[in-house]
């Protein structure tokens, strides 16, 4: 603690706080303009001058400067007053005052500080400038004459998005924001919409449509990928004006702030459909339900309670997945169900269960009183344990107090923003060490002190040349490890040189890794979904987990493993049970089900022991299982299939009854983000005639004379939290409570497969990843805004590579794999290395999945057509 | 008896020759005075366009809620301007105070009178009938 006095006040403050931050916590306004919380201090505007003593014979920004011992802070006096005023009056200087059509009236900081500092009028003046609006940019909108050089956005770009796409030119009076060539060319987050104080950049979504005050305001979790980000939903009328996130942290990515429209997406379904003589046919909710209940009824009486199969969602809700599993387990009394997880992050589950164990909590009793709604009824004692894989898991706000972090196999920013800032916020501690290993660069290869690029597909053979080299550096685990001389004996035959050679990463940057890891205090992990889908990808998260107890320090705060789970509720929907093998909080159950490609290859067979019915939860089986020609001749052998999706979906086209479901706000909820975090979607719009998952789920289930617990989500919450020690301490919007459990970890170090060879003699690698606009399908429906930075799929592609095949930008390219052909526009990305190129997932058309096989990696060849 | 007959007669006869002060409406109508308030209309500039930029201030200091349905939309060349905007007069209370808060003159009380209607849907007027057509307003120069 610091004494001070401020104002004549003698006051005890933290240490290392800004006399502003210091003011702030005591309740003495101090005006500002340039300062905010999300940022480092910018100094800038100097409206925030205070009086310091002992000091220099001047007034200093208290914005800028800390806090000390004895200081004598004056933070009011007529000398300051008529500093501020003079500087006011400068902002003010041909400033724009449109506040009429500005969109930023009524919230504006400018507004609010000319009436603060009560500036009664501007008697100066200077050459007036054009305005140099930019109307051309997309999503973002620029008013250089409403600009107040604050530097917030220019900060934020840089430090926290890491994007540095705009910055000032010129100087003094004339200083200007540029993003060096109109328009805007940059990630499109908009988080330097939210930062700016007055109404310079604005939001194009939001633009003419709503006055500040006219929204109603909620906060919700953002349903689009794992990062458990919340943010305020603005509604007027009904109707979503905006995305929204003032408050402490400012950033979100694109598509949480400007993907909402898919809400408003004119292909949204609004009636259930059933299948009439080959045609789907609009039909009323008691129809569909009916029938649906009496298919199911008939179907179990035939051919017994497992023919029906059950694929849970990762976009909907805890509640929902929950019913969807209770209603399997207690209804039907079977486990055939699983979540498309299985395809991605349950194969890192398993990686990571197979070396850390299974999941096992103690010390944690029930709460007898009633918690508040959506709270764990099991609070945190100092008794509570934890053991087993879901205890390695890291939590994002954590990770920048890690010092080493090794990123594997993922183009952060596009599989899970809140990680890339997160590691950001790291990079400003000089200890923190970043090493990078992927196939092609990324943005973050900026930023690596080690970056390591190796051949696609080789990512597990890297990870064992480093764990070689920490084995014969002998280093010991940190954690209790077993296995370890079985293991050092898996890996006898293998080489540096050789992983060197068919890696194509030079020995001396594997051992400088292993180096980093082995001395690291608190390394981290982060794989991407990039990784786990290969073939192989739960071989990758085992390899990980194995290099992760070797070096790991799971004490340390922020030393942990961060698998990317991709969708909102990509976490959830494995927490809560939709697995063949493990009921809620991975309880394993007695006579575990078919896992789902398991299914699915069955089906594709025709085998008598595949199921008669699918019942789908969302998810676009065609669209993301990765053999996309299998599935389909599967889904159309089931007789019966029914699908809960908002959109008319390539798998809903095969479907015998469609269900529309509630998306975004317009449903109550929770989510467990990828760090295991709870986040809570509360209802702020009107279903329009569709239901919640939940609601649908009920129904049918009452029709067929199952009990399951109803009354809302809360109700469902409760009953779901019950059976959940694991969620110990989860409040909406509290830590992660994991982190706060004694961990009582030991492992066992488990070899892993050491072929990492690509099937097929093609001479391209196509690689299927993610784009940064998009998240999962749910972004591709007009008019969201992703729509418009990223409207299509194209082949990404290196410039040699395309000329070698006289291609290009923007020509369309035929590519051809052992499973199919399809036809994409391609663009030249040089940060794909020479024989790889890139397809994003997203879209139905081409289908990247037409062309790959169990993986994302596929050999391909490449013709002009 | 007789006399206060006379008298009034007289009286009577005085006034008939005398001018009336009272108005012979609706053939005569009154020329109201500079500051009276008449009800709320939307103000044309001279090329015939709505003032209004749709910046709600109107809406918003309104105390009886008279104001409503100001649907904002963005032009051609990047202005602001209402697609729709109401003025419902039964609720208006002619207190002038969106005249006030207006910070374009884009809304002003006219020197109109006769409001009186059968059909109480007629009071409320949408943005064309909430529209001045001709300067009826109260100093005819202050446009
Ligand atoms: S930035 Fe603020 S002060 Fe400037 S025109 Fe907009 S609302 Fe008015
Ligand atoms: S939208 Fe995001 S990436 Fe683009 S300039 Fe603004 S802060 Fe930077
Ligand atoms: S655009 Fe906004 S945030 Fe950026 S410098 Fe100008 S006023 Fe500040
Ligand atoms: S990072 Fe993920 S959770 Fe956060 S705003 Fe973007 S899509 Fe939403
Ligand atoms: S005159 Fe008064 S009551 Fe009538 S519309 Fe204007 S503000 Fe409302
Ligand atoms: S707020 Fe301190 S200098 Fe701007």
């Amino acid at each position: 603690m610091v004494n001070l006095t401020i104002d004549g006040r003698a006051v005890q403050t933290k240490k290392g706080q800004t006399i502003l931050e210091a003011c702030d916590d005591l309740g003495i306004f101090v005006p500002r303009l340039c300062y905010h919380p999300a940022l480092k201090p910018i100094g800038a505007c100097r409206i925030c001058v205070v009086e310091v003593k002992p000091g220099p014979p001047r007034p200093l920004p208290a914005c800028a400067t800390y806090v000390a011992e004895g200081q004598e802070v004056v933070t009011a006096s007529p000398k300051l007053d008529v500093i501020r005023l003079e500087l006011m009056k400068l902002v003010l200087i041909n400033h724009a005052l449109e506040c009429p059509v500005c969109d930023k009236g009524g919230e504006c900081e400018l507004q609010d500080l000319t009436h603060a500092i009560g500036v009664p009028e501007v008697d100066l003046a200077a050459v007036k400038l054009p305005p140099n609006q930019d109307y051309e940019s997309q999503l973002v909108e620029r008013h250089p004459d409403r600009c107040v050089t604050c530097g917030r956005c220019i900060h934020i770009c840089r430090d926290r998005v890491g994007a540095m796409a705009i910055n000032f030119t010129l100087r003094g009076y004339f200083t200007e924001l540029t993003s060096g060539a109109v328009p805007l060319d940059c990630e499109f987050c908009g988080s330097c919409i939210d930062i700016c104080p007055v109404g310079a950049l604005i939001n194009k979504q939001f633009k003419y449509r709503s006055r500040a005050w006219e929204v109603t305001k909620t906060e919700m979790a953002c349903p689009f990928c794992g990062g458990g980000c919340t943010y305020e939903l603005h509604v007027k009328d009904g109707k979503v004006m905006r995305v929204f996130n003032g408050g402490d942290k400012v950033v979100l990515c694109g598509r949480g702030r400007f993907g909402w429209p898919v809400v408003e997406a004119p292909d949204r379904l609004k009636t259930p459909l059933i299948r009439q003589d080959g045609q789907l046919q609009e039909a009323t909710w008691d129809e569909a339900l009916d029938l649906v209940a009496a298919k199911f009824r008939q179907i179990t009486e035939a051919a017994g309670l497992g023919a029906i199969y059950g694929v849970g969602s990762p976009r909907a809700t805890n509640e929902a997945n929950y019913l969807f599993q209770k209603f399997f387990r207690q209804g039907l009394g079977t486990n055939n169900l699983d979540n498309p997880g299985r395809y991605t992050y349950i194969r890192a589950l398993q990686g990571l269960a197979a070396v850390f164990g299974p999941a096992q909590v103690s010390g944690v009793e029930l709460d007898p009183s009633r918690p508040p709604a959506f709270t764990s009824p099991y609070p945190v004692t100092d008794d509570a344990k934890g053991k087993g894989f879901p205890f390695v898991l890291g939590k994002i706000d954590d990770l920048p107090k890690a010092d080493v972090v090794l990123v594997v196999g993922a183009d952060v920013t596009p599989e899970l923003p809140p990680l890339g800032w997160a590691l950001l916020e790291a990079r400003e501690r000089d200890a923190f060490k970043l090493i990078v290993a992927n196939n092609r660069r990324t943005k973050f290869d900026r930023y690596a002190d080690l970056s390591m690029r190796c051949q696609p597909g080789t990512e597990r053979l890297l990870v064992a040349g480093i764990i070689k080299a920490l084995l014969a550096a002998e280093v010991t685990p940190a954690i209790r490890a077993s296995g370890v001389e079985e293991f050092k004996e898996s890996l006898k035959k293998l080489t540096l040189k050789d992983v060197a050679k068919k890696t194509g990463v030079e020995e001396a940057a594997i051992k400088a890794a292993a180096d980093l890891l082995a001395q690291a205090l608190a390394p981290a992990i982060i794989f991407g979904a990039e990784l786990l889908a290969q073939d192989k990808g739960q071989e990758n998260a085992l390899a990980l987990a194995d290099l992760f107890l070797l070096v790991g320090k799971p004490g340390a705060p922020g030393s942990a493993l961060y698998p990317v789970a991709e969708k909102n509720n990509t976490r959830g929907v494995c927490e809560v049970g939709v697995l063949p093998d493990f009921g809620p909080g991975f309880a394993p159950v007695d006579k575990p089900g078919a896992a789902l490609p398991e299914v699915l290859a069955l089906l594709e067979k025709g085998d008598a022991a595949a199921p008669q019915s699918l019942y789908l939860l969302g998810g676009d089986l065609l669209r993301f299982a990765p053999n996309h020609k299998q599935v389909e001749k599967a889904l159309k052998k089931v007789p019966f299939i029914v699908v809960q999706d908002a959109f008319l979906t390539e798998t809903a086209k095969l479907a015998h009854v469609v269900l529309p479901v509630a998306v975004h706000a317009e449903q109550e909820g929770t989510f467990i983000s990828s760090d295991g975090t709870l986040g809570y979607l509360p209802r702020a719009l009107s279903a329009n005639g569709v239901k919640p998952d939940c609601l649908i789920i009920h129904e049918i289930a009452s029709r067929m004379g199952y009990s399951i617990p109803t009354g809302g989500p809360a109700n469902i919450f409760k009953d779901l939290a019950k059976a959940m020690p694991l969620w110990a301490g989860l409040a909406p919007k509290g830590s992660e409570p994991r982190a706060d459990f004694g961990k009582d970890l030991s492992g066992q170090l488990v070899p892993f497969d050491l072929d990492v060879s690509l099937p097929g003699r093609r001479p391209l690698t196509l690689l299927v990843g993610k784009s940064l606009q998009h998240s999962g399908s749910f972004t591709t429906h007009h008019p969201c805004g992703a729509l418009t930075v990223t409207p299509r799929a194209e082949l990404g592609m290196n410039p040699d590579d395309a000329q070698g095949l006289g291609l290009t930008e923007g020509d369309a390219a035929k590519v051809t794999s052992s499973q199919g052909e399809i036809s994409v526009p391609i663009t030249l990305n040089p940060d794909l290395p020479p024989g790889l190129v890139f397809l994003p997932e997203h879209f139905a058309d081409p289908a990247a999945n037409a062309l790959t096989l169990n993986s994302n990696l596929v050999r391909v060849t490449i013709s002009k057509g | 008896m007789i006399m206060p007959f006379l008298k009034g007669l007289a009286t009577t006869l005085r006034m008939v020759f005398t001018k009336p002060i009272t108005q012979q409406y609706p053939e005569e109508r009154r020329e109201m005075y500079p500051r009276w308030r008449g009800h709320p209309e939307l103000t044309i500039d001279p090329d015939g366009r709505r003032r209004c930029v749709a910046c709600t201030l109107c809406l918003v200091v309104c105390p009886s809620n008279a104001i409503k349905g100001i649907v904002p939309a963005e032009g051609p060349e990047h202005e602001k301007y209402p697609a729709a905007f109401v003025i419902d007069l039964q609720r208006c209370i002619f207190c002038g105070l969106c005249q006030e808060a207006c910070p374009q003159a884009a809304i002003k009380l006219n020197n109109l009178y006769e409001l009186a209607q059968y059909d109480k849907s007629l009071l409320i007027l949408e943005i064309d009938r909430a529209t001045q057509k001709e300067s009826k307003l109260r100093t005819p120069d202050w446009l």
